[in-house]
């Protein structure tokens, strides 16, 4: 039920992008860096859903909250003259790979032990 | 049990709510970056861009300059021009105004036209003529004719025998001699009581007819007008 939602979501998320108005391109940093954000949260919350420690209102609050952040982070450096969306895009991005590498870990466990157990009964 | 599945639910439709949200912001993406020339703009440094910006603002203020200039001379040309018409327009009406106190064109206007007949009595010579036509040009005639031969400044009037030449032409009686000029002046300049040729021939029992005109018409000059002797002096 919860993947048919996502595929839904998924669905209905790239028509209305595609349908909607375009950025100006001085607005599409921003939008990078929040997207950045957001998927750094996805990623985060599908590992913490095999940990199985997944929970709704962190990754909801994470997901809103790390986007509208960085994208007031990026608005200031810019004001600062500093740039401040490489240090997020950084922040993210290895969270990001992070997240990745304890999701192919358990899949790769998860595999392995499967793979031992059927050579285990060819065996036995 | 209920309240596993009510929170089930949420979070279904919490998830699918925010993966609404998030493709609709990728996908935004996607088209802006994709619709943007990015290279081009991204290729260049803010530096680069600067510079560029300040090379075409100097561009921008020279070419102004140069607009500016090439108005000025245009707009002198166009004053020479001007004046040069100015001035083509006055060298032709001088010369329309030579051509026609030479006797190079037909000319029109107001003024007097006298026929001298011989009669059996008296006969004209060509001192009468003379006398008629140097009397003409006192009283201010621009042009004169006799029988349709132009009078030019230097026009012969002589007498071979007892025919008359004008220019080369032959005339008979009865003359008519045209002249264009302020009518009242011609006029009452040859019809002076004693002095003016009218009335000093009349008397004398020549036959003079006068008659004025308002638009009298008076032929140009047959022949060529050359000049073979003189030289204009050298400042």
């Amino acid at each position: 039920m919860i993947f048919i939602a996502i595929v839904m979501g998924c669905i209905l998320g790239a028509v209305i992008g595609i349908y909607a108005p375009m950025v100006p391109y001085t607005y599409s940093g921003y939008l990078a860096i929040a997207i950045i954000a957001a998927l750094d949260s996805v990623f985060g919350g599908i590992a913490s859903t095999l940990n199985k420690q997944f929970d709704l209102k962190i990754f909801v609050s994470g997901f809103f909250g790390n986007a509208i952040l960085s994208m007031l982070l990026t608005y200031l450096g810019q004001k600062l003259n500093v740039d401040i969306y490489l240090a997020a895009i950084v922040v993210f991005v290895g969270r990001m790979f992070n997240n990745l590498a304890i999701i192919r870990r358990y899949y790769l466990q998860k595999w392995t032990s499967h793979k031992k157990k059927e050579t285990g009964e060819k065996v036995g | 049990m209920k309240k596993e599945k009510k929170n089930q639910i949420v979070m279904t439709v919490i998830i699918g709510a925010v993966c609404v949200v998030f493709f609709a912001v990728m996908f935004m993406q996607f088209k802006t970056i994709e619709e943007t020339d990015i290279t081009a703009i991204e290729n260049m440094r803010e530096v680069d861009l600067r510079t560029a910006i300040s090379e075409w603002k100097g561009k921008y203020e020279d070419t102004q300059k140069k607009l500016e200039a090439n108005q000025k001379s245009v707009k002198e040309y166009q004053e020479t021009i001007a004046k040069n018409g100015e001035a083509s327009e006055l060298v032709d009406k001088d010369l329309a105004e030579s051509n026609m106190l030479l006797g190079k064109t037909d000319v029109v206007g107001e003024g007097i036209v006298i026929t001298l007949a011989n009669t059996q009595d008296y006969t004209i010579t060509y001192s009468h003529l003379l006398e008629l036509i140097n009397e003409l040009r006192y009283a201010g005639a621009e042009a004169i004719s006799i029988n349709d031969a132009r009078i030019l400044t230097t026009t012969e009037i002589i007498q071979v025998d007892s025919r008359m030449q004008a220019g080369g032409q032959r005339i008979a009686s009865p003359y008519v001699i045209k002249a264009i000029g302020n009518q009242t002046y011609l006029s009452s300049t040859l019809s002076l009581k004693d002095s003016g040729f009218i009335d000093r021939y009349k008397a004398s029992g020549m036959d003079i007819k006068l008659e004025k005109g308002n638009n009298i018409k008076i032929l140009k000059y047959n022949g060529d007008l050359k000049v073979k002797y003189m030289k204009e002096v050298e400042k």
